[in-house]
């Protein structure tokens, strides 16, 4: 590219996964790009994760916690460290983020399951009936259009999967191998799936998957495969999980500028409704400025629309914040009738995917189901567990130890993952509250959807279900005290969404504004439908798409792009 | 045989599968020793909280290496049965000097450091590609005083089995009956590849190479190259004088006790209860090995059950037996005549039957056995054993009483 009027040919602002996928391949096709990142650089990972050992309190954000970075631009850990419109726990936002560079995948589980042909078409297929929500539409693209991104993303991640079992699942075929054979299913995964593979619930057949996971099972993209340190959420202390930071640093080889602790406060408008210069503050709070040919927000599903507010721009349609969206989880725990050994390998090995579709789902939202490594650690950490047993149980020496040894080793977690549907009224504001660098904090207004709590009610009845399958004992099911109550998934999404009406939609099928022809918005903010599968893997495929686009946009000649 | 040997008959493919059976088994037994001798936790000195996470990814990557040498095994068995053979599993006791294979490398049993890393590098080196300038000085820079190696591969190796399976028409060479394949049905190694053909037998082939040497122009994947990036991070961390020392001091080539050598000529452990544990090591491996090699052996048809259960049994035999017993040996003192070093298990193949081909009678001599060697575990477990070793003994007990 020759050098133009602007300081750079692209200016992308976030440096996670969606946004270095971009900054990779437009600099690898010789475009002048800058990565804007509010967060710092992190330590080296084994320095993370012994912030993590240290912490009184474990969350992920824990891993990560930095005076300065955390006072001027924020990381929300919980539904606590957001404002929002309600307090009651059943009408709150759960999901919190990290703004850090390489993103929130620096504490991501891993798995990367595709969303299904049917996701991409809930209203033509599923739509209609009283109990059907208004805003769940069809996506502008097919599964088939982004199929062959899906194998471009799988191959920049590393991701390992079984093609065995995911080809074709629900007529999603998959036209290229994993780049990896599939990490091996725990030993309480092939357990569990003996008992209840070809038995039905509600009509629904189980079978037991290997999930996929951008996690090495090999040597794999010159990084370490799994071995198996168990502690994927909030680090990989080996760097065998997949993170933006791996494509932070490919972008940046290949030429692209990378300018961290700078927050972005506005973007201007020029007369012809295209943007060019975007404003930001230095953890110094001195105001500076940046210009490009293009302008691609990359921030996550609520970083992104605060800034489009804060910006007053893309707006036309009135949906900027709009049908913010997660996933609905919920653990129940039990202990296996024999000892299955966990806290082995990675936190999830294997999952439940025959409920993702039906008919059902003109009545109630699709889910998956997890089979888990863990324990119990979610419900309490180990150290409580014992403090428990000697304060309850009067156990102590010899028989604490044997008691440990007998329940531990037979600890078991399920849980589901429920798709939640869009909704105009849950949505992401500006707060008249500040961070450190004076910029508005985000504010959000979320309550799960009927059909989503039916669907989450369907999916607490199968983890039971499964429970009583495997002859389980002292089963803890947080539905007995609160149907309603659920955790978060981490899964922001929804808030920008895509759509062919410029009148209902903020970006088109490619991510580029409806309003303003020069700026691009990727990550997850841009799902009009969330759909039950982890987002990661479909965030990064339609940033590779769009990617290309941009390269047009740009004038990059056709050859020059890395083609799937 | 020269790469320029012609390799023209069964009997010839037979032979150069024979070899790389040994080879693929010897050099993993080889690997493992490192693996064995990293240190573990920051009481062991010698390394900082920062360092000690370094040297758990350098064990994580070895051990990781070692299970891939296992699935080459694996997949050369297959390629054995194929064409009629039968799994070959004997190789011979550790030392063997550079005279022993055309590889030109010795095979040895050293613990973690620069002596043992070269040797690896060597044993991974890619086929056909001279070593590269910065390769050669890195293996300069770690020389210390020992033997020179005539440099050749395994890849050359795989070169001239490849060439056999290319030139030997197909309709004669595959007499091996479909059902005696092994995959990942039975045994657990994802990546396992039936041989039924040229096509199958060529990318078994392609398989085992890409993961040893990697793909030309894309090596980064490869062992090679794992451990070309170990022993520059070890080199580095020497460097900053801080006296990192990694590897507990871990005796050479050791064997069980005197009279363990079977023709080699290694050091016999001198403290009796090491020598005990190095024992039962050895007995456990043996076993272990039979076990394996009797599923690779016959049709599976009618046997599927003994066949998992065989499969299963063994290799849960080597995490939860072989790792902590080894782990555990360089933990005890070696004897009187190898001053401030540890012992280690000599991975002798001690003296048995091939496991018969009638399956109750196969599964009666694996039962007894193990339970055997389960008792021997209750007379050490009342001896003064490091925790890795008490633990191998436990799951030793357990694993025999669920056989």
């Amino acid at each position: 590219m020759s050098p133009g009027k602007n300081d750079f040919d692209v200016v992308i602002v976030g440096a996670g996964v969606a946004g270095a996928m971009v900054a990779y391949r437009l600099a690898k096709a010789g475009a002048r790009v800058v990565m804007l990142e509010a967060g710092i650089r992190n330590p080296p990972r084994p320095q993370i994760a012994g912030a993590y050992a240290v912490a009184v309190i474990k969350s992920p954000h824990s891993a990560y916690v930095q005076t300065e970075a955390d006072a001027k631009a924020p990381s929300p850990d919980s539904a606590a460290d957001y404002e929002q419109t309600s307090i009651e726990p059943d009408k709150q936002y759960k999901s919190g983020y990290e703004r850090r560079t390489g993103g929130s995948t620096w504490h991501w589980l891993g798995h990367t399951p595709r969303m299904l042909r049917s996701d991409f078409e809930m209203r033509s297929r599923y739509g209609g009936g009283k109990d059907f929500p208004p805003a769940i539409v069809d996506w502008p693209i097919t599964y088939d259009d982004l199929e062959p991104w899906y194998c471009d993303a799988e191959r920049e991640m590393g991701v390992a999967g079984s093609d065995e079992e995911w080809n074709n699942l629900f007529d999603s075929p998959r036209s290229k191998p994993f780049p990896m054979s599939m990490i091996w299913p725990s030993y309480s995964d092939m357990w569990i799936a003996d008992k209840i593979n070809g038995k039905k619930f509600e009509g629904v057949e189980y079978r037991v998957r290997s999930t996929p996971s951008a996690r090495n099972s090999s040597l794999y993209d010159g990084r370490p495969p799994c071995a198996g340190n168990s502690i994927c959420v909030p680090v990989c202390p080996i760097g065998a999980k997949y993170d933006g930071y791996v494509h932070v640093k490919k972008a940046v080889d290949a030429g692209a500028a990378l300018w961290e602790q700078c927050a972005v406060n506005g973007i201007d408008k020029d007369a012809d409704g295209s943007v060019h210069t975007v404003r930001f503050l230095t953890y110094g709070n001195v105001p500076r400025k940046v210009s490009g040919d293009i302008v691609v927000i990359a921030a996550n599903a609520i970083e992104t629309p605060k800034l489009l507010l804060i910006a007053k721009l893309a707006n036309r349609s009135g949906q900027v914040g709009c049908n913010l969206m997660d996933h609905l989880s919920k653990s129940t725990y039990g202990l296996a009738p024999e000892k299955l050994f966990p806290f082995r390998g990675p936190p999830s090995t294997s999952g439940i995917e025959s409920f993702r579709d039906g008919a059902f789902r003109s009545k109630w939202a699709g889910f998956r189901v997890s089979l888990n490594n863990d324990g119990w650690s979610r419900k309490s950490s180990p150290q409580a567990q014992i403090i428990q047993l000697v304060t309850e149980k009067k156990l102590i020496g010899v028989e604490l130890q044997a008691e440990l040894f007998e329940s531990v080793t037979r600890q078991v977690r399920l849980s589901c993952s429920v798709e939640v549907a869009p909704d105009r009224n849950n949505k992401v504001e500006l707060s008249n509250n500040t961070d450190g660098l004076k910029i508005p904090k985000p504010k959000l207004t979320f309550s799960p959807s009927d059909y989503s709590l039916r669907g989450l009610a369907h999916a607490t009845k199968t983890l039971r279900d499964i429970f009583r399958r495997i002859d389980a004992t002292s089963i803890i099911d947080p539905n007995d005290a609160d149907p309603k109550a659920f955790d978060g998934a981490g899964h922001i999404m929804g808030t920008c969404r895509m759509g062919k009406d410029p009148s209902q939609s903020v970006v088109d099928s490619q991510c580029r504004s409806h309003d303003h022809r020069n700026l691009f918005i990727v990550g997850s903010s841009v799902f009009p439908t969330a759909g039950s599968p982890n987002p990661t893997l479909t965030l990064a495929a339609l940033a590779l798409r769009a990617a290309e686009d941009i390269g047009k946009q740009l004038g990059i000649k056709k050859q020059r792009q890395t083609k799937p | 045989m020269s790469p320029s040997t012609r390799v023209a008959t069964r009997s010839d493919l037979l032979k150069l599968l024979c070899e790389a059976a040994e080879l693929e088994h010897g050099i993993a037994c080889s690997y493992l020793y490192a693996a064995f001798s990293l240190k573990r936790d920051i009481s062991e000195g010698g390394m900082t909280w920062e360092e000690q996470q370094k040297v758990r990814r350098w064990a994580a990557q070895i051990y990781f290496v070692a299970s891939q040498e296992m699935l080459h095994l694996a997949l050369v068995w297959n390629l054995t049965t194929a064409i009629g053979g039968t799994p070959y599993y004997l190789r011979p006791n550790f030392p063997q000097d550079a005279t022993y294979y055309p590889l030109k490398v010795p095979l040895k049993l050293e613990p973690f450091g620069t002596r043992s890393l070269r040797r690896f590098i060597q044993y991974e080196h890619p086929e056909t590609t001279p070593i590269e300038a910065e390769v050669r000085e890195l293996l300069e820079r770690a020389r210390e005083d020992e033997e020179e190696f005539s440099f050749s591969s395994i890849g050359e190796l795989y070169g001239l089995i490849r060439s056999g399976f290319e030139r030997i028409d197909g309709k004669e060479l595959f007499i091996g009956a479909p059902t005696q394949q092994m995959t990942p049905e039975f045994v657990h190694f994802p990546d396992l590849v039936a041989v039924r053909d040229r096509t199958s037998a060529l990318r078994a082939i392609e398989e085992i190479t890409e993961q040893g040497e990697g793909r030309k122009g894309h090596r980064e994947n490869s062992h090679f190259v794992a451990f070309v990036t170990m022993l520059k991070e070890l080199l580095e961390s020497r460097a900053t004088g801080s006296g990192f020392s990694p590897a507990r001091p871990a005796m050479n080539n050791p064997s069980a006790g005197a009279g363990h050598g079977y023709t080699a000529n290694p050091n016999p452990i001198g403290n009796p209860l090491a020598g005990r544990v190095a024992g039962l090591f050895d007995s456990v491996y043996s076993l272990m090995l039979r076990m394996l090699a009797w599923s690779f052996e016959f049709d599976s048809v009618g046997a599927e059950a003994q066949l998992k259960k065989f499969c299963s049994v063994a290799i849960d035999l080597m995490p939860r037996v072989l790792l902590p017993l080894g782990e555990g040996l360089m933990l005890m003192p070696a004897g009187e005549k190898y001053p401030g070093k540890t012992a280690g298990p000599g991975f002798g193949l001690t003296r048995h039957v091939m496991l018969p081909p009638h399956a109750e009678n196969a599964e009666t001599l694996c039962r007894e056995r193990i339970q055997e060697l389960a008792a021997i575990t209750g007379e050490l477990l009342k001896q003064p054993l490091p925790d890795p070793a008490k633990a191998g003994c436990r799951h030793l007990q357990v694993i025999a009483r669920t056989f």
